[in-house]
């Protein structure tokens, strides 16, 4: 007897159809899987075998070969157990299956014959939806991821007997219900806003505009100075995650098996701090089991690099090209897998390893050269992609006692949604989003100065000696300034204080 | 070229003692061929370095070893020369050879020594530029060692502000040290004068440094300490400078400051002068201030916010949350006023983020 049944495996965020084809036949009891499955999936033997005997019905004493079509593809995860023991049971005749073809099957199953939840099933059933198929059965723990994709039938089940039961008619599941986005949206809620952050004005401005123009942030400053409060709280001032974001950034997080099933999606933007002995492989992404890495868990969101300086010269040079392109190309011998990665960076790190320098009240105990190697850690080409850097100093007792109202992280935002709108105008017809995305071109286009704007810059060149490669930084920069202030021109203010935010091409470091 | 210059230069190459040099000169007599020179034998110079002589004693290695310095735009002055600047002929252990890049005759005018901590607080950073641009600005030569910190900032402040400079190094000029300061070496020879006494390929040691230290002490009017601790190299330029009798200034600091503790001892020690207005050195140093002091702000044009900054920065260096919380001033207001004083020479803004009226 010959069954067929459908299941999808997953291709770096891209799902693809995978045909479990069943033959049953007579001879020596055996079970073969092929189709270039990995270890998960030949133990998922064991697993269809005791599942379907713990659940009441008769396990074949026959010889049974499962294909997984395309054959030359590698597939990977336990998400075939419940296609493969219904293309199993199906060959048996007396279990009356017959709708089977109509459905495609994802879920892990456990021995007692429950169904249990499974990796990466949001991007599976968006791509199952685009290549036409309709009707799913997936485990029941996984319905929530579900709920927001329309277009679909969607029957969450929790064993493999009520799967059965439900195929044959005798049982009714209720669909999975449609939900929109924006219902849950509102609920979102940050642990961190602003407002417990007493003094920092600079940094917080400095934070207000990376967020208005999605610009990359360096903080420098001693120890305790709450550089890593700041940074967390960022999330709450950039603007709401918008459908289409939600889903790409659900996707990623649905595949590394981060997702929380709860809301079974990612509404409020990531916030990934790696720690510093990370392997470039955890923050790229990749592996043999190419699995997307922190900087794509970042995608839409922030990746927060706390010492940045620690990490190893080969892990920072790896951000240059998402810092550039949005995307992460890794490449393995067996396949070649982008992955999105289009994330703001917010790093931060002393001004020198005992990081007092500068400091008024400690003195810093290091040596003019261990300065130079610790800074010369940061190479040019990462430091091009960084538009804003900032010196951020110790609170004093005062400011953290004072019981001044500092601004909520809301009232932040509002200026910062104005200034995207802006920002969505101007670039209505390009492919870019944000001020810090620009192309030189663009740059040229919209950053128009007036003479008072271009003479204040050339001599803050000439003076302040700042390098040659800020100077388009500064233009962008500046141009966010203006879109927070609600200006159509840069006017020589905004250089000017975006040039305050250029800390590291001042020449005393 | 005669052969007595070209018997000068294959010396300079072995940075020998002065006193060994004027022994092979005398015994050298009238014929300074290379020939005499392998004939003799030189009981003082030690084996090896003769061995040495001896081989590189040949008028092809010579002439080309003229050919790169004149490629790499070093040139030579002797003992011997009229050239010789005047000022160091008269110090004990003068040097015999002195390399150089850029206008020898900065030597002859007034100049200032100004020298400290390699690792200076930001006190130190800002005192020392505002007495290096005070005094560049009123016509003296700034000198220094090209070190790092207060050595550097002295250099870098006087090039700023369009004045002279004079780096005396403690290597040669194919080992400049730190390798970081190479460009402002550069900058250097061309805008002013850089020298040593030690040949090219001469690389930097610990001894190098306090020899180097008496030639900067020897030609200069006076030197100036801003920021030192009691262990720094500074003590030689101190102890030279008092040997050969010029005048010593030190900045006061605070007394619990490790990095000001060589200038608190020099004023209480009376080895030297306590100063604290750059005035203090061209009044001791006879020198007329000729131009007025630009420190006065209210002559210049400023608007209400900057006015109302420079006020509150009049009494000392003041951070970004003070002057918010006192001005009242947004942040983005006050940030975009600070940038533009600063532009325009007014303030100035440390490492650590404070600012301070120049």
């Amino acid at each position: 007897m010959l069954a067929k049944v459908v299941s999808f495996g997953l291709k770096g965020v891209d799902g693809y159809k995978i045909d479990i084809e069943t033959d049953v036949s007579n001879g020596l009891p055996h079970f073969e899987i092929v189709g270039l499955a990995d270890t998960a999936i030949k133990e998922s033997k064991e697993r269809v075998r005791s599942a379907i005997r713990n659940s009441a019905f008769e396990y074949p004493v026959k010889r049974i070969t499962v294909n997984l079509a395309p054959a030359d593809m590698k597939k990977e995860g336990a998400i075939y157990d419940l296609g493969i023991a219904v293309a199993i049971l199906s060959c048996n005749e007396e279990n009356k299956i017959k709708n089977e073809k109509d459905f495609s099957f994802l879920g892990e199953l456990s021995f007692d014959g429950s169904v249990k939840k499974i990796k990466g099933l949001l991007p599976i059933l968006i791509s199952a939806r685009d290549m036409g198929y309709k009707k799913f059965i997936i485990p029941k723990e996984n319905c929530n991821e579900a709920r927001f994709i329309e277009g679909i039938e969607v029957y969450g089940v929790e064993s493999l007997i009520e799967t059965v039961q439900f195929l044959k008619g005798e049982k009714q599941i209720k669909l999975v219900e449609i939900c929109k986005f924006k219902d849950i949206i509102s609920q979102e809620q940050f642990p961190l806003d602003f407002s417990h952050v007493k003094g920092q004005k600079m940094a917080k401005r400095a934070l207000e505009i990376a967020a208005a123009g999605g610009h990359n942030l360096l903080m420098i400053g001693p120890p305790g100075s709450g550089k890593s409060m700041l940074a967390k709280c960022f999330p709450s001032i950039l603007p709401n995650l918008t459908f289409e974001e939600a889903l790409e950034v659900t996707k990623i997080h649905s595949i590394a098996g981060e997702l929380d099933l709860k809301q079974g999606i990612v509404c409020n933007r990531p916030f990934r701090s790696p720690h510093h002995t990370a392997s470039t492989v955890s923050l790229t992404g990749g592996g043999t089991n190419s699995k997307p890495g922190e900087i794509s868990l970042a995608h839409n969101g922030v990746l927060f690099l706390d010492e940045f300086p620690e990490y190893s010269r080969h892990t920072i040079e790896t951000l240059r090209q998402p810092l550039e392109d949005g995307v992460i190309t890794v490449a393995r011998s067996n396949a070649t897998i982008t992955y999105p990665a289009n994330f703001t960076l917010i790093a931060s790190m002393n001004p020198c390893p005992c990081g007092n320098y500068g400091s008024k009240d400690k003195e810093c105990k290091c040596t003019p050269s261990q300065i130079t190697k610790y800074l010369a850690k940061l190479s040019g080409p990462i430091m091009d992609r960084i538009d804003i850097h900032i010196e951020v100093e110790n609170v004093t007792y005062e400011q953290l006692k004072s019981d001044k109202e500092e601004e909520s992280s809301a009232q932040i935002k509002k200026r910062v949604d104005l200034a995207r709108e802006i920002q969505l105008k101007r670039f209505a017809n390009d492919k870019n989003f944000s001020n810090a995305k620009m192309s030189a071109v663009q740059t040229k286009k919209y950053c128009v100065l007036d003479e008072s704007g271009e003479a204040l810059l050339k001599s803050a060149f000439d003076k302040l000696k700042l390098s040659a490669r800020a100077h388009d930084r500064l233009l962008r920069v500046a141009r966010t300034i203006a879109d927070l202030d609600g200006e159509e021109n840069i006017l020589a203010r905004h250089i000017a204080e975006a040039i305050s935010y250029r800390t590291l091409d001042r020449k005393y470091f | 070229m005669n052969e007595k210059d070209l018997f000068i230069y294959f010396l300079s190459q072995f940075d020998l003692p002065v006193n060994k040099i004027e022994n092979i000169l005398e015994k050298m007599g009238q014929d300074y061929s290379f020939s005499h020179f392998c004939r003799l034998n030189f009981k003082e110079i030690s084996v090896d370095v003769y061995k040495k002589m001896v081989e590189r004693a040949d008028e092809r290695l010579v002439k080309a070893y003229i050919e790169n310095l004149e490629a790499l735009n070093i040139k030579l002055v002797c003992k011997l020369d009229e050239k010789f600047p005047k000022k160091l002929r008269g110090i004990s252990e003068a040097p015999f050879f002195l390399f150089y890049k850029g206008d020898l005759s900065l030597i002859d005018r007034h100049c200032l020594a100004i020298v400290g901590s390699r690792m200076p607080s930001n006190y130190g950073r800002r005192v020392t530029e505002k007495f290096t641009s005070f005094l560049a600005k009123n016509g003296l030569v700034i000198v220094s060692g090209l070190a790092y910190g207060i050595d550097s900032i002295a250099h870098r402040q006087t090039l700023n502000e369009g004045g002279k400079t004079i780096a005396v190094l403690g290597s040669g000029f194919n080992n400049i040290y730190p390798p970081e300061h190479r460009d402002l070496a550069n900058q250097i020879a061309e805008k002013g004068l850089i020298l040593t006494e030690y040949c090219p390929s001469t690389k930097a040691t610990r001894y190098t440094f306090p020899t180097r230290n008496r030639i900067i002490a020897g030609f200069s009017d006076g030197v100036l300490i801003t920021e030192a601790s009691i262990k720094s190299g500074t003590i030689y330029t101190r102890d030279y400078a008092l040997d050969y009798g010029k005048d010593v200034f030190a900045i006061p600091g605070n007394i619990d400051s490790e990095k000001s503790a060589l200038p608190n001892e020099i004023i209480s020690s009376g080895q030297g002068m306590c100063v604290t207005d750059p005035k203090q050195i061209l009044n001791a140093l006879n020198i007329e201030s000729s131009k007025q002091n630009t420190n006065n702000f209210s002559s210049i044009q400023l608007s209400f916010e900057e006015n109302q900054i420079c006020s509150l920065l009049a009494s000392g260096a003041k951070n970004i949350e003070f002057l918010e919380k006192n001005t009242n001033l947004s942040i983005n207001i006050l940030n975009s006023c600070l940038t533009i004083l600063e532009i325009r020479g007014i303030i100035s803004r440390m490492p650590g983020g404070e600012y301070y009226l120049k």
